[in-house]
């Protein structure tokens, strides 16, 4: 258990499904050796086959405080990486950029393929980082106690040093946020962008996001947006709650419009996707999130103004992320335990 | 998480194996010219011994169960200034083992980037295990990777990652020493023979062997083990 605990909320009503937090991460910290399969920061449609492939129906977290059996997902599952023939489509006639091999599975396969309701498609996109869990199970499965929780920000690290590369902890965690380097031999995964963190900097995915749906902070700072969204508003939830790792990534579930554009009704009641996926997704407090959310649109719609709504805008970068320094952190005094 | 009955079952089971089945591997004195080769015809002259085999049981509750695929392993020893080489052959109808390019940098390459070829395939391997103190000694060290009385240390081959030195004082204190040693190894016609240069020991010290099986998803304590036998 850590004294702090730093944590993430991702509002998926303002993702584009634009990759570019993938690509910061990508740039940052997985273009090395051996890590060219390796997405620390993913974005999926849904609903939708994931990434890696199926993640969250092959096994892992706790039922009953015992770790759950999974398999660990092989290549083909996380996707192929390849190259395309540019230099025969620039340079010696050929008709059309290809990839060089047939390509069987991608991290995004399903890009906007999302599903049908009532004959009409919907779909979301959903980013994904390592949830840095309250109680890790990739920690609780490692026969080397390699994996540690730091106590200072609750963030989950692999000791490279310590890892043999044994992949239990792949095995181990639910939302298989740890992937193997072949060539070294090594469990590795998202970081939370400690260095970064550590000099009171948001992470790479954050600041780059367009979209601006990332909030960052530590859920034990009452002053955090995360806090807030987690524990005053409650309109933030971890995904897979019912896997026992308890998640510190939250997300603010998508909140469309009715589907006939009848305000008068409640979006629950005429939904342009399934609650039961959501349900599926967030577990049975998401319908709550939803009526909140709702309630707080509607007072916004009568002319009032919502605390909440205006939080989630997340106008400038000193609304959505508050990160102390190191030297200034053990002066935050947590209102909730996180 | 760890089925802690079931692994102290398992550990005073194999301690009186130890005691019940204490045989005794010959050493041959040879030249130190080509030893390391396998194939040579100088093994020849190195009886061989053939050792029963048990799988140690699941460690962890999500673990599958795996069959004893492998029932023994042939170990022949020779000897030569300084050095004895311990020759393991033992059958696996599939090899395990990859060739796997050079990680130059593991972080921020500034060159072509090598790519991990799987994610879920494990390699076949060996290792023999001596008491860190070698010579003649009626106390073997408990087989569960030495105790913190009687150290051991562990020459561990792998088919694709090579050789290491390790040490241990129990189950779990596992470490490499960052040391290498050198090694052979063939795999021909379902049969691994792999050759392992350790420094000289003394008559009388014992001696463990411990396989692992790629194909059976074997690694850490998941693998193949004999008990104690002393060499002459």
């Amino acid at each position: 258990m850590s004294i702090h605990q730093i944590s993430m909320v991702l509002d998926l009503n303002k993702c584009l499904g634009c990759q570019t937090c993938t690509m910061a991460c990508k740039k940052l910290w997985t273009d090395g050796d051996g890590m060219d399969y390796m997405y620390w920061n993913n974005v999926e449609t849904r609903p939708g086959q994931g990434y890696p492939r199926n993640w969250d129906k092959i096994g892992g977290g706790f039922e009953n405080g015992r770790l759950r059996p999974s398999d660990i997902p092989t290549k083909e599952d996380y996707g192929q990486t390849f190259e395309y023939n540019y230099s025969e489509r620039l340079f010696e006639g050929g008709l059309q950029a290809m990839p060089h091999q047939e390509v069987r599975n991608t991290p995004n396969w399903d890009e906007d393929v999302g599903s049908l309701m009532l004959g009409e498609n919907y779909y979301f996109y959903l980013p994904r980082i390592c949830n840095h869990c309250t109680n890790p199970a990739c920690l609780a499965a490692c026969p080397r106690n390699a994996i540690y929780k730091r106590e200072e920000d609750g963030i989950v690290l692999v000791d490279q040093e310590r890892c043999e590369g044994y992949r239990y902890c792949m095995r181990a965690c639910p939302y298989k946020k740890i992937y193997f380097n072949e060539l070294l031999g090594k469990a590795q995964k998202c970081i939370f962008c400690y260095p970064r963190i550590e000099k009171g900097e948001v992470n790479a995915c954050a600041k780059q996001c367009p979209g601006r749906l990332r909030f960052v902070g530590y859920l034990d700072d009452p002053n955090s947006a995360v806090h807030k969204l987690v524990h005053v508003y409650k309109v933030a939830l971890g995904l897979f709650p019912e896997k026992g790792t308890g998640p510190n990534v939250f997300y603010v579930p998508p909140f469309n419009p009715p589907r006939k554009g009848n305000y008068g009704k409640s979006i629950l009641e005429d939904p342009r996707m399934p609650i039961d996926y959501l349900v599926y997704l967030f577990g049975e407090q998401v319908t709550d999130v939803i009526r909140r959310l709702e309630g707080e649109l509607q007072k916004a719609q009568n002319g009032g103004s919502s605390e909440v709504l205006q939080l989630l805008i997340g106008r400038d970068a000193s609304v959505r992320y508050q990160i102390p320094k190191r030297e200034e952190l053990i002066h935050i005094q947590g209102a909730k335990k996180a | 998480m760890k089925s802690v009955a079931l692994v102290a079952l398992w550990c005073a089971a194999s301690g009186v194996l130890a005691r019940a089945e204490l045989h005794t591997i010959p050493v041959t004195p040879a030249s130190a010219e080509g030893a390391l080769d396998p194939s040579s015809p100088m093994w020849k002259t190195a009886t061989p011994v053939s050792l029963g085999l048990q799988r140690t049981p699941l460690l962890y509750p999500t673990d599958q169960p795996a069959a004893l695929d492998i029932t023994s392993v042939q170990v022949q020893l020779l000897r030569a200034s300084g050095h004895v080489w311990v020759r393991l052959e033992w059958q696996d109808k599939s090899r395990n083992s990859a060739e796997l390019p050079e990680a130059k940098r593991a972080w921020q390459g500034g060159h072509l980037v090598a790519q991990s070829e799987a994610t879920d395939r494990f390699s076949d391997a060996c290792a023999v295990m001596l008491p860190a103190t070698t010579g003649a000694s009626e106390v073997f060290p408990a087989l569960q990777m030495g105790d913190a009385a009687h150290p051991v240390q562990i020459y561990f081959w792998d088919a694709t990652r090579g050789t290491a030195v390790m040490e241990a004082k129990g189950r779990e204190t596992t470490h490499r020493t960052g040391k290498k040693f050198p090694s052979q190894s063939v795999w021909k016609e379902g049969k691994w023979m792999v050759t392992l240069e350790l420094p000289e020991f003394a008559a009388g010290t014992p001696l463990a062997v411990a396989l692992w099986n790629g194909d059976q998803q074997d690694r850490d304590g998941r693998k193949y083990f004999s008990v104690w036998y002393k060499t002459q």
